[in-house]
Formats: C-alpha cells, structure tokens, sequence
C-alpha cells in the first residue's frame, strides 16, 4: 500500500526578477517523517517555506501540501500546516492564552480550549498562561509558538531555523520537544537549519540546498557515506609547501584555504601519525580533524564549508536589496 | 527545562472549524479584537490619542476665545449670538482628530510586518481582505475613544451642548464614516510599505489641507474659492458640519443627513477600493 506524501514539489522555482532564489527543486516526504533543508543563509530554505506555505507565489513548477494544490487551494493548505518562525513571533502584549485564542480564532477553530489547555500543560506553561508573553522567557515562547503551530492539529509543521540564536541548553531542549512532537502527534515536519548536528539529529531525510539548488538529497547516513574521505585542517607556518604536505603517505588532495590547509585523507588515525612525522610540531600551529558528516558532505560537493557559505551569503545584503528592486 | 510532561495526552478538536461566512466573522472579530486589546494595553498610544484633539481645543480655541464677543459674533456668522469660539472648534476638532486614526492604523500595520505578525496571520486561512477590513475598523473604532473625552473636557470649558438622540447618533455615525474612510485610505497606500516614515509622511502632506480646506476651525464663508472648492469636496468638512449642527447648534436637518451619506459614500468607496488593492498588494513583511 503506497499512501501520498505530506509534502511533494515538481521543478518549484521563484524568481525575484533576474536573481533565482530556489531553482526547479522537486522533493517528497512521507507523512510522519521529519525532512531537513540544509544549508547556508540565503540558500533558499525559508523561500522554499514561504511558498509551500502560501506567503508567497511560486514562479514555476508544483507543490502538494497535505494533498492540496498549493497554487490552486492556499487556504485548505493553510488549515492544515503550522508553522514556527525562526525569530519568535507572539504578541507580546497578549497572553499565553489569548494568543492561543487569536490562533483560534484565525484558524476558524470551534472547540479549542480542552485541546488549548492540554497544549500548555504538554509545553508546561499552563501555570503562566495568563501573563504577558512579552514576559516569557526565550525557552517559554519558543514552546508556545509550537504550541500554537499544534492548535488547529495541522498535517504538517514547518520549522523555520527553529533554534537559531538560542544558548545550547534551550537548543537541546527544543530537540527533544520536536522529537516527541514528531513521534507523539504524529506530525510530518519540514525543518530548515545550518547547524549540521541540528539536521542529523532530527531529520529523516535531508537535502542540502545551496543557490536555491539541490546539491544532494538522502538519509543523514546516505550522505555521510556518499564522503569517503576524512578532512585534516591545518593552520601551519609559511615553512611549509604543498608538496610536503601532498607526499605524506595517505593523503590524497592538498587544498589551500586563506592560511590554513584542507588535507583530505583515506583515515585521519593512520595519517595524522605520517602528519607529525612530516612536519616539526612548531610548524603547526592547529590542526582539526572532521570525520564524515554533513559537513563535510556539503564541503565535499560545494568546495566551501557550511559556516563560511553562510558568512559570505553571496552578497547577502545584495540579495536583499535585488530582491526588493524585484518585487517594485 | 530539561524533563517535559509527555504522559499528557493532547485531545483531538471536538468539532472542527466553521466554514464560510461564520469562519470570515470569526477571523475578522478575532483581528479586531486584537486590535483594541493591544490599544488598551498600552496607555502611551490611549494618552495620545486623547492629548492631542485636546491640546487644540486648550491652546487653539483658549486663544481664539480670547477675542472681543463683537469679533467672534460677526466671525462665526449663522452661528447663535453668544456662541464661544470653542463650541464652534470642538465639532470641527472631533473630525479633524479622525485623521490622525488613520496614521496610527498604518502604522499598526507596518509594526506587524515589521515584527512578522503578518506573515503569523497570512499563514492561517484569513484573507487579506479580512486582515485589511479588521486593519481599519480596528482603527477606527480606537478614534472613537476620544469622543466622550472631548465632551467631558468641553462641558469643562463651560460648552453648552445641543442636540437630540437622532441627532447624536448621525454624527457618531458620520465620525465612524470619516475614521473609516481614513483607515482604509492610509491602509491602502501602505499595503506594501514596511516602512515607518510612510504613513507620516503621507499625513503631514494631506493633513494640513485638509484641515484648513475644511471649516473646521474657521466658516469657509471665509475661505478664498479655491480652498472653498477643496472644502466642497472634503468629508472633513462634512464631518465638521454635521458635528456642528448637531452639537452647536441642536439641528439635524435633510441637509446634515445629506452630509452623513457624503461620509458613508466617501466611507465605503475607500473601503471598496482598499479591499480591492490590499486582497492583491498587501504584503505579508
């Protein structure tokens, strides 16, 4: 028995003007899964969001959400996703609870309240639900926006860099809560993130987007085993050449990164004996080994490391100001 | 925070959503709700919205009453021997005051694009067109806050005034008209805009003309033809005219309810056209 996906796009593509924001990306995931969009600031993910979600229309191919035409029926998508901002979005001036009210009222709900009150004692804020949200803390707010995203029992939540900004303890405590939100209720999730640990941790299936593109699409494992290679980094004195580097037994590509060094190597444990042996201990000023991950499978398809993809955003002050020329 | 309840069982909706109509009232209701929860929630913009027709009716009309009793008769024409200056301005401080609704009902707008409310909005099965009506009801009925302020601080000044249930009604009705028409107005030209200057901007270009051109301060009798040409077109105007033959001067006659439906026109063009430009134009950030 083969039941439709929660989530399934044709070719989706938006253009601001000339500038491609997401190029002719088709993608599906099974109800219940958890999919991960991986990939640098600006890359496309919450554009990808925006139209599967209605915000925004796309300028060629096709999205089901939750088995409506997001063209054709934006509103029965609507009633069947929720949706978690990357920066929080309440009311402040409201209420835990009269923010509940509004989702309600704007999801043309009847019967909210039991399900609104087991909410806030599921995200333990029932104690606190009559205080200003402006009053919450960074933690308490996030539980609330995805309790709001659960109010109206959607069939897909979108989450939109969900801990981006926060300390670790409230990142790893929004983990857990996402998972349990997956397994508990059942719900399909589109996470978007650049944090690789983010996506291995929680997602099904990722894709890495990069320039609004695909670049590689699989089960965190999938992709890690796509990397065969581990990655030494080093930073070293001036002393030292490429070809010192290149002959050291084991490694198999040299590349050089600003001042530092990208070894790519069969097993950074039989090489980086080989390594020292090579070089005197005050040519290397550090070293850091990366075993396959996300990261380096996104290193190992772009050429660029996630983090410094996200700093230089291609321009991402630029993207911007192209954009809104676009859209007047 | 590490150890959260999952024993809790969270219980399906009981009966679903309300489709149609019943669900369009409930998403518009809901948004102007909020509106007016936000607005009493802060007593900064209540305080505001009060000072500010009040400070006039203090300092403008003190100053103008201030004037010889001969001046003021001969200047204030129609009007009853013996009425002050500020039972002529108040009527006229009322429906200017309407125009500063629509200012702060933009600007309301934009903070929600700004701060990404709109997206939390636009993102739920509600309209633009529903968020836009909310947008400028919500508004408007904020405006009406300063009306029983004004008669109070107005009796205070020693105002007498006039008029009969009929009569009040029309020209809280041709107030509401008149706030309406503005929100929808300001709303309209901002539906892209997330830009905080615009809706001020925009009303220090209009508010000056339309203030003066109006006859809310002075009797356009006054007035050179080409600004009694703007005055004939302006519901300011109508707005201060009916207000005044109401509460100055106790009538409601066929031609004050002929202002009354000027404002409803000029209430529900805006409205028709805002609707139209914001279902397709209004931006979600």
């Amino acid at each position: 028995m083969t039941t439709s996906p929660a989530i399934a796009t044709e070719s989706l593509s938006k253009n601001y003007g000339k500038l491609v924001a997401v190029d002719r990306v088709s993608f599906a995931v099974p109800s219940g899964s958890v999919f991960g969009l991986l990939g640098p600031n600006g890359a496309g993910k919450t554009t990808i969001i925006k139209l599967l979600t209605g915000l925004s229309e796309m300028t060629s191919g096709s999205a089901t959400v939750a088995g409506f035409d997001v063209g054709r029926d934006p509103m029965h998508v609507k009633q069947r996703v929720g949706w978690v901002a990357s920066e929080v979005i309440l009311d402040d001036d409201l209420s835990g609870w009269q923010n509940l009210w509004l989702q309600a009222q704007l999801q043309r709900l009847d019967d909210w309240q039991g399900r609104a009150e087991q909410l806030l004692e599921y995200f333990e804020l029932a104690t606190r639900r009559k205080e200003k949200v402006g009053t919450y803390s960074t933690g308490m707010r996030k539980r609330l926006e995805i309790a709001l995203a659960l109010l109206h029992q959607p069939e897909v939540i979108f989450l939109d860099e969900p801990t981006i900004g926060l300390d670790p303890n409230v990142r790893h405590m929004l983990w857990d809560l996402i998972e349990g939100v997956n397994t508990q209720f059942g719900v399909t999730m589109l996470l978007t993130s650049h944090y690789i640990e983010e996506a291995d941790a929680l997602c099904d299936r990722v894709a890495i987007i990069d320039h609004g593109r695909f670049v590689a699409i699989g089960t965190p494992d999938e992709l890690k085993r796509r990397v065969k290679e581990d990655f030494i980094e080093l930073e070293t004195s001036e002393a030292v050449t490429p070809d010192r580097l290149a002959a050291i037994p084991g490694v198999t590509r040299v590349e050089n990164e600003g001042r530092s060094w990208v070894l790519r190597v069969t097993s950074a444990e039989e090489v980086l004996p080989h390594l020292f042996q090579a070089l005197r201990t005050d040519e290397i000023r550090r070293i850091n080994v990366e075993k396959p991950s996300l990261e380096t499978v996104f290193r190992d398809i772009t050429g660029r490391r996630l983090e410094a993809a996200g700093s230089d955003v291609q321009d991402f002050r630029k993207f911007y100001v192209n954009m809104r020329r676009a859209r007047r | 925070m590490s150890a959260l309840t999952r024993t809790v069982t969270v219980p399906a909706l009981a009966e679903g959503r309300s489709d149609g109509h019943v669900g369009q009232v409930r998403q518009f209701s809901g948004l102007i709700a909020r509106e007016l929860l936000k607005t009493f929630r802060n007593p900064w913009v209540i305080a505001i919205t009060l000072v500010q027709p009040f400070m006039w009716l203090a300092f403008f009309g003190g100053m103008m009453s201030g004037l010889p009793t001969s001046e003021l008769d001969t200047f204030l024409l129609h009007a009853p021997p013996g009425t002050s200056y500020l039972a002529f301005l108040l009527p006229g401080v009322l429906s200017t005051g309407m125009l500063s609704v629509g200012m702060f009902g933009a600007m309301s707008s934009i903070q929600d694009k700004r701060f990404g409310f709109m997206k939390r909005i636009l993102i739920t099965p509600t309209s633009k067109a529903t968020v836009y009506l909310a947008k400028a009801l919500g508004s408007a009925m904020r405006g009406l806050v300063q009306i029983p302020v004004m008669l109070c601080a107005a009796a205070a000044f020693g105002v007498r005034l006039q008029g009969s249930p009929l009569g009040w009604a029309a020209w809280v009705a041709g107030l509401v008209c008149l706030g309406l028409g503005f929100s929808a107005f300001f709303l309209a030209i901002t539906a892209t805009s997330t830009d905080w200057q615009t809706p001020g901007v925009i009303a220090n270009f209009i508010t000056m003309p339309l203030m003066f051109a109006s006859g809310a301060m002075f009797p356009t009798s006054i007035y050179p033809g080409w600004m009694r040409s703007i005055a004939d077109v302006n519901p300011v105007g109508y707005s201060a005219q009916l207000s005044r033959s109401v509460l100055t001067f106790g009538q409601f006659s066929g031609s004050d309810a002929l202002y009354l439906g000027y404002l409803a026109l000029f209430a529900a063009t805006m409205i028709v056209l805002g609707t139209f430009l914001a279902s397709r134009y209004l931006k979600a950030e």
